[in-house]
């Protein structure tokens, strides 16, 4: 891992000394092969060594295991386990000391010997520098600050670097999109931060003393800018790979089927695959590449870790790869392209140290699984079909499988020599094949047949069967089912030509017709749609098999034709008049799965049937988890779709079971961007990342809220009172958007207060009134009209103008709003109030105003969190400090419980951490 | 790619070839000669770490191991880009593991030239009895391309760590080379070195193995 250890051996003056002063006793090592160990450079403090002190440090490999069990030139019993070296001393504890590196020396002419790098002397009485040691590894952001922290003796280097990263952000407010130009820019940021870190007194001097220092401050300065430049960085990059990964997500979603053994993965290796999947799908909440190829690599050392029976199974490269694919595969993550190039190419610190590491090796292996799939080599989704034949393999089947995964036609080839029955199962692969007229003649002819049977029709069946038979009175006993033929045979095990006949004739009636089923309730019209047989879908369809036959999961096979991107079945079936809103098991209407999958063919397909078909499809439908099609179009990245979607109308701001909506799944600006279009008069969506809501218990101080919420749900019942409230909902749209745009004056109008006497004439406004009644002009303009417009208003999603105005953090309009009556602790649907929309967005002139103005401090939103909270979440130093002149209450927890102070440490903003610290303790000093 | 940064050259190694010719046990067998596999700290064969000294050159050899299954042929590239070396083991009792080895070659070279120092391994030279490649023919293409051929038993540890070894001398003379009529030997610039033939022929006469 990058931060291992290492040093020049030669250069090291325990080593030097051995090998210049003491040869005899150095060549001696060498040709014994015995170890010699070499305590770290400044792990001794001494320049004097003995010829004990070297003998203490060569090992000679004991007789009977030579890998474990040593003694030492100075008679002392040593062992070896798990890269620690224990020397058992006669007193007190045994002494310990860790091999940092192992390195083979050969000398001119080849003569190999070892040499152990080891963390401090082996001998007891030597005086130990107190060079501070340093971790071997940083393996969290936590262990780069308390590096960089304790190493500078304080947080200047952290605040520089924090200063460096807000002064970037303000020079660009939007980052460049192009991964060349970012790389450069944040490359030379990073050079920046660098060069600050190491005006630092104390760590330029400990960088020079050792290399590994300065790797490890390298390592924790790019992590530490990583971690402050994140959010904005991952979605340039996010937007930037918009392609790449919503490709990469069509590939998966379509594969989301596959199984382990698709994937000839071992089975050894089964039991470990959802404990590497659940850290593997952890990636994204790590915000350095330091971390995220940790989570890499502990996913792998997972897969490793097989007990089967409690045998170590070493991994190699040809059980690794699949596996990785699998895990890809199934983790769920919609921006797998993004963090490779996140990972990939954001990485400064480890230049020069070359292609070889382990954590290019893992990153490599990352961008080579993802390439795997990419590129379309992974042999498609199993049919749902192959779970059931594989599931009950005989030798027979086995070997047809392996025909089956050489080439299709030939197995189909052989299978017809073969003369295999006309099973179920020999239609579905002829249906694979694209047999039209087989499957067709066979359809057909078993149709008559059973036509037939049911019919009493003798004539067909005797013109088959004349010659073997010259029997006419079997023809009476036709209708019977299997049990009772058994009985009507000679004997259940006789095979005169008679029974057989019998026999056969029954056998007909189970041959496949256009309605049979397999196991899994597929019909040969489901199975020509997973397909995409159109020919064939045409003649099923022809011969009346029945286009709305649902299988176990409730598909019908229009499910199938919609999720596998057949444009052509899918068409077919819809002429043929399938249920375009059909939902299957999950919920899941065609619509979905043609969105899943990322099929834009078939998503256009099924608008335009409905739009020229004049049928009712339902756009906003949700499944089971509450996702809309526009949720699962905006979280797997397809551009396309979102559009069509949102022209289709749509709706971007409905939320699922888990309480997000389409913009919440939105990753990159493409995306966010097709979003917006669709409400151009609405709000500016404002991101608000809770994950817990809690029924609101809603204020009914305004009963049109109410009012509203059911007209919009119950689709409009236009009457005086529903038109009027929709035109003030359009009003109210339009005061937001003035806000929005900053213009006091104009959201003033809309909300019928006089701007004018609001802000010379405040004086006046608030003196006295001629008479409580008086609507003389002076009256009159003091009081705000606003007998048909309520100042607090709320739009859909529960902003009233005064959040709004907190938001924006414009003083003076809240100050209007406060005196026009505005209720200040007005909840929105997400149960903030304009307090903690000021607190996210830190504003802290609003903040006190707002508070002085009777808002709640300790107020909760839905997902519990206070004003404090938000602003520990977001860092906002500003809003931290003034909310805490306001006595909040520290102990509150919110919805993840949590304190404010929890929030901060886990996000590590350290100013707010301090800020919320210093008051604590100022309180606690005053009780 | 080879840096020499502090003295110490990284070297990146990649092993090629199909699966079940033992590539994996070549590479065990080689890091594990000191640490057996329990102390090994990390369980996975796929990437190992080793350290060596040659006359106070200090290499860090970088080894990664490759899937050999041929679904995943197409992903070499990937994996072998800024190696140094490169590996290529065959079963000296499965002739079709002989030819995989030649495309291989065939890629390496058109892919990076001579930056790259090639090794073909003959494994399973416990099993000479069932030997399917003849000697000659083994020897004399690996001369034809330029690489040095080594018979290694990774059951009765048998010629890895020579492998290994004339492996590093060799990336070290051209590394060394490259820098000398490089002088800034960067990453883009080391492609267009022009000597392609010499290093070939030299590494051919240097050492030639033979059970």
């Amino acid at each position: 891992m990058e931060g291992a250890y290492d040093e020049i051996i030669s250069d090291n003056p325990f080593f030097m000394e051995l090998r210049n002063e003491y040869t005899n006793l150095f060549q001696h090592c060498i040709t014994q092969s015995w170890i010699i160990c070499v305590p770290r450079i400044g792990s001794l403090n001494t320049r004097v060594f003995t010829i004990e002190d070297f003998g203490a440090h060569i090992l000679v490999p004991s007789e009977e295991l030579p890998e474990t069990h040593y003694s030492t030139l100075t008679e002392k019993q040593v062992t070896v386990n798990n890269k620690v070296i224990t020397l058992e001393l006669t007193k007190g504890l045994p002494l310990q000391s860790h091999i940092l590196f192992e390195e083979t020396f050969y000398t001119e002419d080849l003569i190999k010997y070892k040499v152990w790098c080891i963390e401090s002397s082996l001998e007891p009485t030597a005086t130990t520098s107190d060079n501070v040691v340093t971790k071997d590894c940083l393996v969290s952001i936590n262990d780069c600050i308390d590096l960089l922290w304790t190493q500078a003796a304080g947080r200047q280097v952290l605040d520089q670097i924090e200063l460096n990263v807000q002064i970037f952000l303000k020079k660009h407010p939007t980052l460049p999109i192009a991964i060349g130009t970012l790389k450069e820019a944040i490359s030379e940021l990073y050079t920046q931060c660098l060069q600050t870190t190491l005006q630092n007194r104390r760590l330029r001097e400990k960088s020079k003393a050792s290399k590994h220092i300065l790797d490890n401050i390298k390592l924790a300065v790019e992590s530490y800018m990583q971690h402050l430049l994140f959010d904005t960085l991952f979605k340039s990059i996010c937007t930037s790979c918009a392609y790449e990964d919503s490709h990469l997500n069509k590939k998966i979603r379509n594969m989301s089927d596959i199984q382990l053994r698709d994937l000839e993965i071992k089975k050894e290796l089964y039991h470990a695959v959802p404990k590497a999947k659940q850290i593997l799908s952890k990636i994204d909440s790590y915000n350095t590449s330091l971390e995220k190829n940790l989570c890499l690599k502990q996913a792998l050392n997972a897969v490793n870790k097989i007990d089967n029976s409690n045998n170590v199974i070493i991994l190699t490269a040809d059980d690794l790869l699949p596996v990785f694919v699998f895990l890809l595969i199934k983790s769920g993550l919609p921006t797998w392209y993004s963090q490779l190039t996140y990972m990939k190419e954001f990485r400064f610190s480890g230049v020069g140290r070359g292609d070889g590491d382990e954590s290019s090796f893992l990153i490599t292996t990352l961008e080579a699984v993802i390439e795997h799939i990419q590129s379309g080599a992974l042999a498609g989704p199993p049919d749902p079909e192959s779970h059931y034949y594989e599931s009950n393999l005989t030798e027979e089947n086995l070997q047809d499988n392996k025909q089956r995964k050489s080439s299709l036609t030939e197995s189909i080839a052989t299978s017809e020599t073969n003369c295999r029955e006309e099973t179920l199962e020999y239609v579905f692969e002829l249906i694979k094949a694209n047999h039209t007229e087989l499957v067709q003649d066979i359809l057909e002819r078993n149709q008559k047949h059973l036509k037939s049977i049911q019919q009493n029709e003798k004539s067909i069946l005797k013109i088959a069967l004349e010659e073997t038979m010259n029997n006419n009175d079997l023809d009476d006993e036709d209708s019977n089912s299997d049990t009772e033929i058994y009985q009507k045979l000679c004997h259940p095990l006789c095979n005169c030509k008679k029974c057989w006949f019998k026999i056969s004739k029954n056998l007909l009636k189970t041959s496949p017709t256009t309605s049979s089923r397999d196991s899994h309730g597929l019909t040969p019209l489901h199975v020509a749609c997973i397909h995409g047989k159109a020919a064939i879908v045409e003649i099923l369809l022809d011969m009346g098999a029945d286009v709305n036959a649902t299988d176990l999961n409730e598909c019908i096979p229009l499910h199938y034709a919609a999720s596998r991107g057949h444009q052509n079945a899918l068409l077919l079936l819809l002429h043929s008049g399938a249920n375009i809103n059909y939902p299957n098991v999950d919920k899941n209407t065609p619509l979905h799965l043609a969105v899943n999958n990322g099929h834009l063919n078939c998503v256009k397909a099924l608008i335009y049937f409905a739009e020229h078909g004049r049928k009712k499809m339902r756009i906003n439908c949700v499944n089971e988890i509450g996702n809309t099609p526009l949720h699962l179009a905006s979280k797997w990245g397809y551009e396309g779709i979102a559009r069509l979607l949102i022209e289709n109308g749509a709706e971007p701001t409905l939320q699922n079971k888990n309480n997000k909506s389409a913009f919440d799944y939105a990753h990159n600006l493409r995306i966010l961007h097709v979003l917006k279009s669709s409400t151009p008069t609405l709000f500016e969506y404002i991101h608000i990342t809770s994950s817990d809501i809690k029924k609101l218990n809603c204020k009914s101080d305004n009963s049109e809220i109410f009012k509203l919420g059911k007209i919009n749900f119950k689709n409009r019942d236009i009457s005086n009172n529903a038109s009027k409230a929709v035109e003030n909902l359009k009003r109210i749209d339009r005061v937001l958007q003035a806000i929005t745009y900053g213009d006091i004056k104009l959201a003033c109008f809309y909300l019928n207060i006089d701007y004018e006497t609001n802000t010379e004439d405040r004086l006046a406004s608030k003196g006295p009134l001629c008479h409580p009644l008086c609507e003389c002009q002076f009256c009159k303009k003091t009081q705000p009209q606003i007998a048909d417009f309520d100042i607090n208003f709320a739009d859909t999603n529960g902003f009233t103008a005064l959040h709004y105005a907190a938001r924006f953090g414009m003083e003076d309009l809240c100050k209007i709003l406060l005196n026009n009556k505005a209720n200040v602790n007005c909840v929105n649907k997400k149960g903030q109030n304009p307090l903690h929309l000021a607190a996210i967005y830190n504003k802290s002139n609003v903040i006190s105003l707002l508070l002085d103005n009777g808002a709640n401090i300790n107020s909760i939103d839905s997902a519990g969190s206070t004003a404090l909270h938000n602003s520990s979440d977001m860092g906002n130093i500003g809003a931290t400090k003034v909310l805490l002149n306001y006595n909040p209450d520290l102990s509150l927890l919110d919805g993840t419980e949590k304190s404010a102070l929890d929030v901060a440490k886990k996000k590590v903003h350290l100013t707010i951490i301090d800020l919320i610290e210093k008051y604590a303790s100022k309180l606690d000093k005053n009780k | 790619m080879s840096t020499a940064r502090n003295g110490t050259h990284n070297f990146k190694v990649v092993l090629l070839g199909e699966g079940s010719v033992g590539k994996t046990s070549l590479l065990l067998r080689y890091v594990e000669d000191k640490f057996n596999e329990r102390h090994t700290s990390t369980l996975q064969a796929t990437f190992l770490n080793k350290k060596i000294n040659l006359n106070d050159k200090r290499i860090n050899l970088a080894i990664w191991d490759t899937a050999g299954q041929e679904k995943f042929h197409a992903l070499g590239p990937i994996y072998y880009r800024n190696s140094n070396g490169a590996i290529l083991v065959y079963d000296i009792t499965e002739a079709d593991s002989f030819v995989k080895v030649k495309n291989w070659v065939k890629e390496l070279r058109r892919m990076l030239g001579s930056d790259i120092v090639l090794i073909i391994a003959g494994n399973k030279i416990d099993l000479e009895h069932e030997q399917a490649v003849p000697t000659e023919e083994a020897e004399s293409f690996s001369k034809s391309v330029g690489a040095q051929h080594y018979y290694t038993s990774a059951k009765v540890n048998y010629g890895i760590e020579e492998l290994f070894l004339v492996l590093a001398q060799l990336m070290l003379q051209k590394f060394e080379q490259g820098s000398q009529t490089n002088h800034e030997a960067s990453r883009a610039s080391q492609v267009l070195i022009v000597d392609d033939d010499e290093p070939a022929h030299r590494s051919c006469c240097f050492n030639s193995s033979r059970m």
